[in-house]
C-alpha cells in the first residue's frame, strides 16, 4: 500500500531498463519462432486483462472483443501505412502513437457498445457485441481503402517484444488499481447485485459504461501492437472464433483474477503451439485438454483469486 | 425558513400509487415520518409494503403522488441519487455482495462519500490513500456496530442468515442516511438474535440520529420499539396510529384476522 510516488517512479525506470535488456537479450538469443510465440503470448495477455474487467470483474458477458482490436488494428494502420506511409508515423515513436489512437477510437467504440448495456444483460448483451464484431468486421472487408479482403500489407513492423510487454505491464498496472479503489468495488458490487449496488449509491449504468470504455481502448491498443507486430492484416484475422478464444482465455485463467488472465493467455497461445509435434491431431487434443480442464476446475485455473495468493482459501 | 424547516417532517410522502398493467399495488399511500423517529409498515402478505420500499428508494417510479424528504421532492430520481439524497435500505430477500467480504461490502456503501478522480485512482495519490484507509477504517468500526466485528474477511456469502442480515444493516449505514428502510430485518432470526437486533436498532436511533421505517411480521419487535405504525392492506392504508391504538382497530383486525 505505501507505493510513494518517488518509489512506484524507481520502480519503473528499472523495469522499463530491464524489458528493453531482455528485449535485445531475446532478439539475439531466441529462436525467432519462440519469440514470436511469446510476443503472440503478451498481446493476447492483454486482451485477456482487458476484457476480464468487463466480463470477470463486471459481470457484462462480451463476445465482441475481436471488434475492438479490429478498430485498433484498422485505425493505426490507416495512419502509419495509408494516410502517412514513409513519414514520422513509420517510425518507432510514431507506430506508438499510432496504437494510442487506436486504442483512444476503440474506447470510442466501447462507449456506444456500452450504453445499451444499461438495459440488456447476459445474452442479449452478448448479441450485442457479437453483432457490433461482425458489422466492424464487415465494414472493413467492403472499404477498398484497406484492400477489402485482400488486406493490408507492408505494414511497418514496429512494435517489439519491448512494446508488447510494457503495454502489458500498464494494463496490468492501472486495472490493478481500478480494482483496488472504491470505483472497483463499485464495478464487484454491480457484478454481483446490480439492484443492491445501485441502491447502496453506485451509478450502475455509469460504471458499465466505465469498464467498456476502458477495456476497449486497451483491446485497441493490442490490435494496434498485433497490426504492427504481424506486418499484415485483413478482416478475417478479427472474425468470431477470436473473440470466443479471448472469452476462453479469461474463463480458463479464472474470472475476475488478474493474473489468472495473463495465465490464461500464455497458457492458450502456447499450448496449441507445443501440441504441433502431433500434427493434425492437435485439434483434438487441444479442446479436449480445455474440457477436461473445466471439469477439474470450473472456476478457472486461478478462481478469482491472484497467482500470488496460491492455495490461499477463499 | 429556518424555523419552518424543524417543523417539517423528514419523509413526507402523498397520494403515493403505482399499478402494474391493471392491479393497484399501492394508491393513495400517505406517510409521514419526523426526525428520528421509528415508525412500522405492517400489513398481511400481498399488501403492498414492499412495493413502498421499492416506491420509496427508486426502485419503482410511482405513476401518482409525490414525496419529499428533507424538503426535496424525490419522486423520479434513480436509486442512486435517493440514496445520495439520505434514503437507505435493507432487502427482504437478501441481496448482498456474496463473492466481496463482508468488510468490501460495507466499503461499496461509501462509495458516494468518495470523490476521488480517476486519476487519483490511477496514481494512488496520498490524498486517494489516504480517504481509502479512512473508509477501511470507518467500514471496519460499522462492523463492530452490529455485531460482525470479527468476520470482516470473510466472503459474504459464507456468512450465516442473520449475519448477512445484520451486514445489509452495516452496508445501509455506510451510506450516511438520515432515513433508514429495514425490509423484514428480523425474518429468520431466532429469538435471541431478535433481541440484538431490537438492541441495534436502539442503538441506531440514540447514537446515530437515524430515523427508521420498518417492515416487520414479528408484532412482538414492532409493537415493542415502533411509535407510530401505518397498517397496509391491499395496496391501502386502513390505519395509522400508536401500536395499542392499531392493535385495537377493528379495521387491522379484519385484515388479519377476518370477520364472521
Amino acid at each position: 500500500m505505501k507505493s510513494l510516488s518517488k518509489n512506484a517512479f524507481l520502480v519503473s525506470v528499472v523495469f522499463i531498463l530491464l524489458l528493453a535488456a531482455l528485449d535485445s537479450l531475446l532478439g539475439a538469443y531466441l529462436n525467432p519462432y519462440f519469440l514470436r510465440v511469446v510476443v503472440n503470448a503478451g498481446i493476447a495477455a492483454i486482451l485477456a486483462l482487458s476484457l476480464n474487467l468487463v466480463s470477470g470483474c463486471a459481470g457484462q458477458f462480451s463476445l465482441g472483443h475481436a471488434g475492438f482490436m479490429a478498430v485498433g488494428a484498422y485505425v493505426s494502420v490507416a495512419l502509419t501505412s495509408i494516410a502517412f506511409p514513409q513519414t514520422w508515423f513509420s517510425s518507432g515513436l510514431g507506430v506508438g502513437a499510432a496504437c494510442l489512437i487506436g486504442g483512444l477510437v476503440a474506447g470510442v467504440a466501447g462507449y456506444f457498445v456500452g450504453l445499451p448495456s444499461a438495459r440488456l444483460r447476459g445474452d442479449y448483451l452478448a448479441i450485442v457485441t457479437l453483432g457490433f464484431s461482425e458489422i466492424v468486421r464487415v465494414f472493413f472487408l467492403n472499404l477498398e481503402w484497406f484492400g477489402r479482403a485482400r488486406g493490408v500489407s507492408g505494414i511497418p513492423k514496429e512494435s517489439t517484444f519491448f512494446w508488447v510487454y510494457l503495454w502489458l505491464a500498464v494494463t496490468f498496472v492501472v486495472l490493478w488499481r481500478l480494482m483496488r479503489s472504491s470505483r472497483g468495488r463499485a464495478i464487484l458490487a454491480l457484478r454481483d447485485n446490480e439492484i443492491a449496488a445501485e441502491a447502496m449509491g453506485v451509478n450502475v449504468a455509469h460504471y458499465k459504461i466505465v469498464s467498456f470504455v476502458t477495456s476497449s481502448f486497451f483491446a485497441g491498443v493490442a490490435g494496434g501492437l498485433f497490426a504492427h507486430y504481424q506486418g499484415f492484416i485483413d478482416p478475417q484475422s478479427f472474425d468470431f472464433s477470436r473473440s470466443v478464444m479471448f472469452v476462453i482465455m479469461v474463463v480458463l485463467g479464472g474470472m475476475g483474477s488478474l493474473s489468472g488472465s495473463v495465465l490464461g493467455a500464455f497458457v492458450l497461445t502456447i499450448l496449441p503451439e507445443s501440441l504441433r509435434v502431433f500434427e493434425e491431431y492437435r485439434l483434438i487434443l487441444f479442446p479436449l485438454i480445455l474440457i477436461c480442464l473445466m471439469i477439474v476446475r470450473p472456476q478457472g485455473i486461478l478462481g478469482s483469486r491472484e497467482i500470488w495468493e496460491w492455495g490461499r482459501k477463499k | 425558513m429556518g424555523a419552518k424547516k424543524v417543523k417539517q417532517a423528514l419523509l413526507s410522502v402523498e397520494n403515493l400509487g403505482v399499478s402494474f398493467g391493471g392491479l393497484k399495488a399501492v394508491s393513495n399511500f400517505n406517510l409521514s415520518i419526523e426526525e428520528g423517529s421509528l415508525h412500522g409498515l405492517i400489513g398481511p402478505n400481498g399488501a403492498g409494503k414492499t412495493t413502498v420500499f421499492n416506491l420509496l428508494s427508486g426502485i419503482y417510479s410511482a405513476d401518482t403522488g409525490q414525496f419529499r424528504f428533507e424538503g426535496k421532492e424525490l419522486r423520479g430520481l434513480r436509486p442512486y441519487q435517493v440514496c445520495g439524497a439520505g434514503i437507505a435500505r435493507t432487502f427482504q430477500n437478501i441481496r448482498i455482495f456474496g463473492e466481496l467480504s463482508a468488510l468490501d461490502n460495507v466499503q461499496v456503501g461509501f462509495h458516494q462519500g468518495c470523490k476521488q478522480s480517476y486519476w487519483a485512482t490511477l496514481f494512488r495519490t496520498a490524498r486517494f490513500r489516504n480517504e481509502e484507509e479512512r473508509i477501511c477504517g470507518s467500514a471496519g468500526e460499522l462492523l463492530e456496530v452490529v455485531g460482525l466485528g470479527k468476520l470482516g474477511k470473510v466472503r459474504a456469502s459464507d456468512l450465516s442468515y442473520g449475519d448477512q442480515r445484520r451486514l445489509e444493516i452495516a452496508r445501509a449505514l455506510a451510506t450516511g442516511p438520515r432515513l433508514l428502510l429495514l425490509d423484514e430485518p428480523a425474518a429468520g432470526m431466532n429469538s435471541s438474535e431478535k433481541v440484538q437486533l431490537m438492541q441495534l436498532i436502539s442503538h441506531l436511533r440514540t447514537k446515530a440520529k437515524v430515523a427508521i421505517l420498518v417492515i416487520e411480521h414479528d408484532m412482538k419487535l414492532v409493537m415493542g420499539i415502533c411509535e407510530r405504525i401505518t397498517v397496509l392492506d391491499h395496496g391501502e392504508v386502513i390505519a395509522v396510529g400508536t401500536p395499542s391504538e392499531v392493535q385495537h382497530n377493528p379495521k387491522v383486525i379484519e385484515a388479519y384476522l377476518g370477520v364472521e
